[in-house]
């Protein structure tokens, strides 16, 4: 009911029916601190059935890097997922929060301006005036809190918080403790405590992690999509929950339409053409299945707003142009390269969606 | 066969498997059998006593070829941890015979030319899609993990005879093989049944007999089935064969794919071989990821032992999530890409391959080994009636690569073109047996020269090259093939095309022609490019002699001789160290552009040349050098030429840069210069119109400018100044050849602080 107007509802919300599911089908041993067993986490994320109750799979892609990450958090290891923009870090950092701990709440979502005391402790000042340091003017940080109960906390973007701040984690990480010297004690985590961490590796604006702090992580390296399908399905399915989300007047694109970006995407991310034949220059940023799936809901909005509902191929070519042609030159050329080189070979079905992009980019 | 509830016992295996080998010797141990039965080719008799000798050192392998062509070989590796192998090694040990039951290769060499495929008891290509699925249902990403985590680890007694025979038995009924592999194993079973009813004759006792075959004919063998006749037997088809042991590598066993189990990383079995018969199997994770973090180290990637123990822990406790007793391969693999890679499987990629598949190569006694590469080069030899060169004294081959229209057959018309591709095979793989000579008439491309030497380390050079390939022509293209893999510039990638075509390997010459397009794209150096662009047009050059089709690469060299063009400015911003090496670029570009005028965008190039010309603020070397191209082209006329060197040579510019525009022209063809009276006429007038310290720091560029000039032609200079002096030619040379006057000394003296050698 009040869930209705909530723009994006948490996973262990979202999914709370199946997270019952799995508990209630549950027959292997479940680590301490844990809700479910690795394995019925590993249904969670990738699909399955539980019971009678179908679980829908929830990550894309490569299992065996799900079950990477899981047989991380059973190790009580920190885990760290590194991927470009688009490689669903977060999803999955929320969706393995929310099937061990139940609460994917307990978020530190890091920027440049986040600070020591928000890892650690800090202090309700106006109690600590009042009283002096005390139990009760403590105000405790997601990853207190998470060591208190044996929970999992997230730690979204840790590269763009500043190094020494980062290097906070590195005596939490090791020793699993945070000592409050004015109360003299300290708290210690129990078991199930772990911390999973999100960072973008290609950004501008990130801080280089130390060695320190990344030998106390696991790293998982989570790859864009490898194959036409699996991007396909990925970009399909939020491209169509989006649409239905925002109510978009306009019709869904087409499978042509589908198959030509990506297939483009693809091809200048992987620096060839599909068939691996030609080799080709890739743009210097990056192009990530959300700006896929971006450029796919804008082409519907512009079309259902200022056209007549149907994207057209003028309104694709000029969401390529914004996607892959970001601030510099060498994009335009690189683009062109394609253009001239690839899609004009690509004969009458391409030959339309050439000449928008042609005119675009000139 | 009656005798099937006691014996003989059946124990099916996976070829290469340690598991395997762990549990045979087991079961040898407990049966205590006076007769071992192995698949493999029953008239590699002789064989075995080699195979377990003490000098023998695994991996080696039996080969059999046969001795016409088409030479086809049939290869059964054997590594330390193979089953076949410890069955033969404790039938060494216990005095007990052993015995090779399947078809003779002879046979098998026959069969295979019906049927096509290499060995029928891992079909790995018909089953792929059964294997694969098997794996899905026990949650494992792949048939290599599932195989390890169900068979190699499980070592409770009984477990892997039992589990392969139920793994054989269900790809039976799955059977899904084409009608002639079906067939092959049909009559492969039927022979081994007679070799068991013979072990059975000669008087053994069916409870003291052990067969190891593979697991998909263990099920047939135990049951009741036809055994072969003699007449069927003697009937059956044979290619004549030979059979030889060579030493064998865990590099070739890893590239053998389709052949049996464990291929893919022998030295990682190796070690799950050790630690399963010291009773270890905790400590093999431990042994490969301690092993592949100090090659991390070696190399300079330090990672802590913390680190380590972390892997060790994430391979666990992947093994865990599937039950399995001991992580696999896979699951050590990505624990330590994730621990000692931090995610990046690039980073340990290099010191896991060698910790997976290793160096190891086989030893093997002396003379014991003649290799099919050591036939094939004798049937060349015989076949190019190059027989009499066999000799150790060297002698001079001269070849004539066109086609000789005096005789009949095709095959004598290119006698010597093959002959040259037969040598340049040679040379490629280094067997020093010929050697190129440089032949005197440059331009002749149809001709070579060769001197020819047989000597010992020729013969160990084709013994070594078996590891390559069963044949001369095999063994070269693997060569070329690792040689592209590792070519990371245009200029190694084009080499390799002109290699190619010279050892008459086309598909060689699509493999690197490929390459180089894909290097191609990426590559913005000049030199290398240029480099690359010459060599491709010397391939094409080649093609009409050498007899392949060159226009294939006509597109490719047009792409590269575009883009040195374009990149010729940025490289002509250079020193004058870099631009020795830059004229050579430009020199081989312009030889792509003068013999290939009509494919290339030769009017590109000139435009670029004669903006490098104009240009001031590139090398003057490089610039000069491009006035001479253009000059020899007749693309610039007097006037221009004169206004040129009016300008570069004007008394304002510094004089190293005049002289070094100077010394650029002068590096082609100086008799066209000679010939252009403006020339020296604006010469002259330059070194009028300097002072006295002007003309003394010009005097050593000019100097070096002229340096390389035979005295003839700098007399001719110095004519040529005469005239323009108002001197005539007899005149100049009088003063010339005039001994010095003491004031000139003196005048020489003073400059001695520069260095005059020959004036």
């Amino acid at each position: 009911m009040q869930n209705q107007a909530i723009l994006r509802l948490p996973a262990e919300i979202l999914y709370a029916g199946e997270i019952q599911a799995l508990k209630a089908a549950e027959k292997d041993p479940v680590p301490a601190g844990w809700q479910m067993s690795p394995r019925s986490v590993l249904a969670f994320i990738t699909g399955g059935k539980a019971g009678g109750t179908e679980i829908t799979p929830k990550y894309v892609g490569n299992r065996r890097l799900v079950e990477m990450a899981i047989a991380t958090l059973v190790t009580d290891r920190a885990l760290l997922l590194i991927g470009e923009p688009g490689t669903a870090k977060s999803w999955l950092s929320e969706n393995l929060a929310a099937a061990i701990h139940g609460d994917s709440g307990k978020t530190i979502q890091g920027t440049a301006g986040t600070t020591e005391e928000q890892i650690r402790y800090t202090w309700n000042y106006a109690m600590l005036l009042a009283q002096g340091p005390s139990e009760a003017a403590l105000v405790k940080s997601p990853i207190f809190r998470a060591m208190e109960c044996g929970g999992i906390v997230r730690f979204e973007e840790i590269s763009r918080c500043a190094s020494e701040v980062q290097d906070a984690l590195i005596s939490i990480l090791s020793e699993k403790r945070i000592a409050i010297p004015e109360l003299a004690t300290e708290v210690a985590a129990t078991k199930g405590f772990s911390l999973i961490a999100t960072a973008n590796t290609r950004d501008r604006g990130v801080n280089e992690m130390s060695a320190a702090l990344k030998r106390r992580f696991n790293i998982i390296v989570l790859p864009t999509p490898a194959d036409l399908q699996t991007e396909m399905a990925i970009v399909q399915k939020r491209v169509q929950e989006l649409a239905t989300n925002l109510q978009l007047q306009a019709a869904l694109p087409s499978d042509e339409a589908f198959l030509k970006v990506v297939t483009i995407f693809q091809e200048l991310r992987n620096g060839m053409t599909l068939d691996s034949k030609e080799k080709i220059k890739p743009p210097s940023g990056v192009i990530s299945t959300a700006e896929a799936i971006s450029l796919l809901t804008n082409s519907m909005a512009l079309a259902g707003s200022f056209g007549n509902g149907k994207i057209t191929e003028a309104d694709l070519a000029a969401g390529l142009q914004g996607a892959i042609v970001k601030d510099e030159d060498k994009d335009q050329a690189v683009w062109l390269e394609y253009l001239e080189n690839v899609m004009k070979k690509r004969g009458a079905e391409w030959r339309s969606l050439y000449k928008a992009c042609r005119e675009m980019n000139s | 066969m009656n005798s099937v509830a006691k014996g003989p016992h059946i124990f099916g295996i996976r070829h290469l498997s340690p598991g395997g080998a762990y549990h045979l010797r087991a079961f040898l141990d407990q049966v205590r059998p006076t007769i071992v039965l192995i698949e493999g080719p029953s008239d590699a008799v002789a064989e075995i006593q080699y195979l377990t000798g003490p000098e023998v050192k695994p991996p080696v392998a039996i080969l059999a070829y046969t001795t016409e062509l088409p030479v086809r070989t049939l290869l059964y590796p054997f590594a330390i941890y193979s089953p076949e192998y410890q069955a033969l090694v404790w039938a060494r040990e216990h005095q007990v015979e052993a015995r090779f039951i399947d078809l003779p290769t002879a046979v098998f060499l026959s069969l295979e030319s019906v049927t096509g495929h290499e060995d029928a008891a891992a079909p790995e290509g018909g089953m792929g899609r059964i294997y694969r699925k098997w794996a899905e249902l026990a949650g494992e990403s792949d048939h290599e993990t599932y195989w390890e985590r169900y068979f190699e680890h499980n070592l409770n007694p009984n477990a892997y005879q039992t589990a392969a025979w139920e793994f054989g038995r269900s790809l039976r009924e799955l059977d899904n093989q084409s009608p002639a592999e079906t067939a092959e194993n049909l009559i492969r079973e039927s022979f081994m049944r007679r070799q068991i009813q013979n072990a059975l004759a000669a008087g053994h006792d069916s409870d003291k007999i052990v067969v190891v075959t593979g697991a998909y004919h263990a099920s047939a063998l135990a049951t009741a089935g036809e055994a072969m006749t003699d007449e069927e037997i003697a009937g059956l088809p044979r290619l004549g064969s030979k059979l030889t042991l060579m030493p064998y590598s865990y590099y070739k066993l890893s590239t053998q794919s389709g052949y049996g189990a464990g291929n893919h990383g022998p030295a990682y079995f190796e070690i799950l071989w050790q630690y399963m018969r010291e009773g270890r199997m905790d400590l093999f994770p431990v042994h490969y990821l301690t092993e592949l973090v100090s090659y991390l180290r070696e190399n300079g990637t330090y990672r802590s032992p913390a680190e380590v123990i972390e892997a060790v822990r994430l391979a666990n406790s992947l093994a865990a999530l599937h039950d399995g007793s001991a992580p696999t391969l896979k699951d050590l693999r990505d624990a330590a890409t994730v621990c000692l890679g931090h995610g990046d499987l690039g980073v340990i990629a290099d010191a896991a391959a060698r910790t997976e598949v290793g160096t190891a190569i086989g030893q093997l006694p002396e003379g014991v080994s003649q290799t099919p590469v050591q036939d094939d080069f004798n049937r060349e030899l015989h076949r190019l009636k190059l027989e009499r060169y066999k000799t150790t004294v060297a002698a001079d081959l001269d070849l004539d690569l066109r086609e000789n229209r005096r005789v009949k057959s095709e095959e004598a018309a290119f006698l010597d073109l093959q002959r040259s591709c037969f040598l340049h095979r040679l040379e490629l793989l280094g067997i020093p047996f010929a050697h190129s000579r440089q032949v005197n008439q440059q331009a002749a491309t149809w001709a070579e020269a060769w001197v020819l030497q047989w000597t010992p380390e020729a013969e160990i050079g084709l013994v070594e090259s078996t590891l390559r390939g069963e044949t001369i022509e095999l063994a070269a293209s693997f060569l070329l093939k690792e040689r592209l893999d590792a070519a990371r510039g245009v200029k190694d990638a084009a080499l390799l095309i002109r290699e190619a075509g010279e050892c008459g390997l086309m598909a060689s010459m699509e493999q690197a022609r490929s390459v180089l397009q894909g290097l191609a794209v990426d590559s913005g150096d000049f030199l290398e490019i240029a480099a690359a662009a010459r060599e491709l047009a010397t391939v094409i050059g080649y093609g009409d002699i050498r007899r392949y089709d060159a226009s294939y690469f006509i597109p490719l060299m047009q792409q590269l001789f575009l883009k040195g063009a374009l990149l010729l400015m940025d490289a002509a911003n250079c020193n004058t160290e870099a631009a020795l090496a830059v004229i050579t670029g430009i020199n081989h570009l312009n030889l792509v552009a003068l013999e290939h005028f009509e494919t290339v965008d030769e009017e590109l190039w000139l435009a670029k040349l004669t903006e490098l010309s104009r240009r001031d603020d590139r090398n003057p070397t490089l610039s000069g050098l491009a006035c001479a191209i253009l000059l020899e082209r007749n693309r610039i006329g007097n006037e221009q030429l004169a206004g040129e060197v009016q300008r570069r040579l004007s008394p304002g510019i510094d004089a190293d840069l005049g002289a070094g525009w100077f010394e650029g022209l002068a590096l082609r063809n100086r008799y066209a210069l000679l010939s252009r009276n403006i020339l020296w006429e604006q010469l002259a007038a330059y070194v009028s119109s300097l002072d006295e310290l002007q003309f003394r720091r010009a005097l050593v560029y000019l100097r070096r400018a002229f340096g390389g000039f035979s005295p003839a032609e700098k007399r001719s200079i110095a004519e040529a100044l005469g005239n323009v002096w108002g001197m005539s030619g007899v005149d100049t040379s009088d003063l010339l050849n005039r001994p010095l006057s003491e004031e000139e000394k003196q005048k020489v003296e003073s400059l001695k602080d520069f260095d005059f050698e020959d004036i």
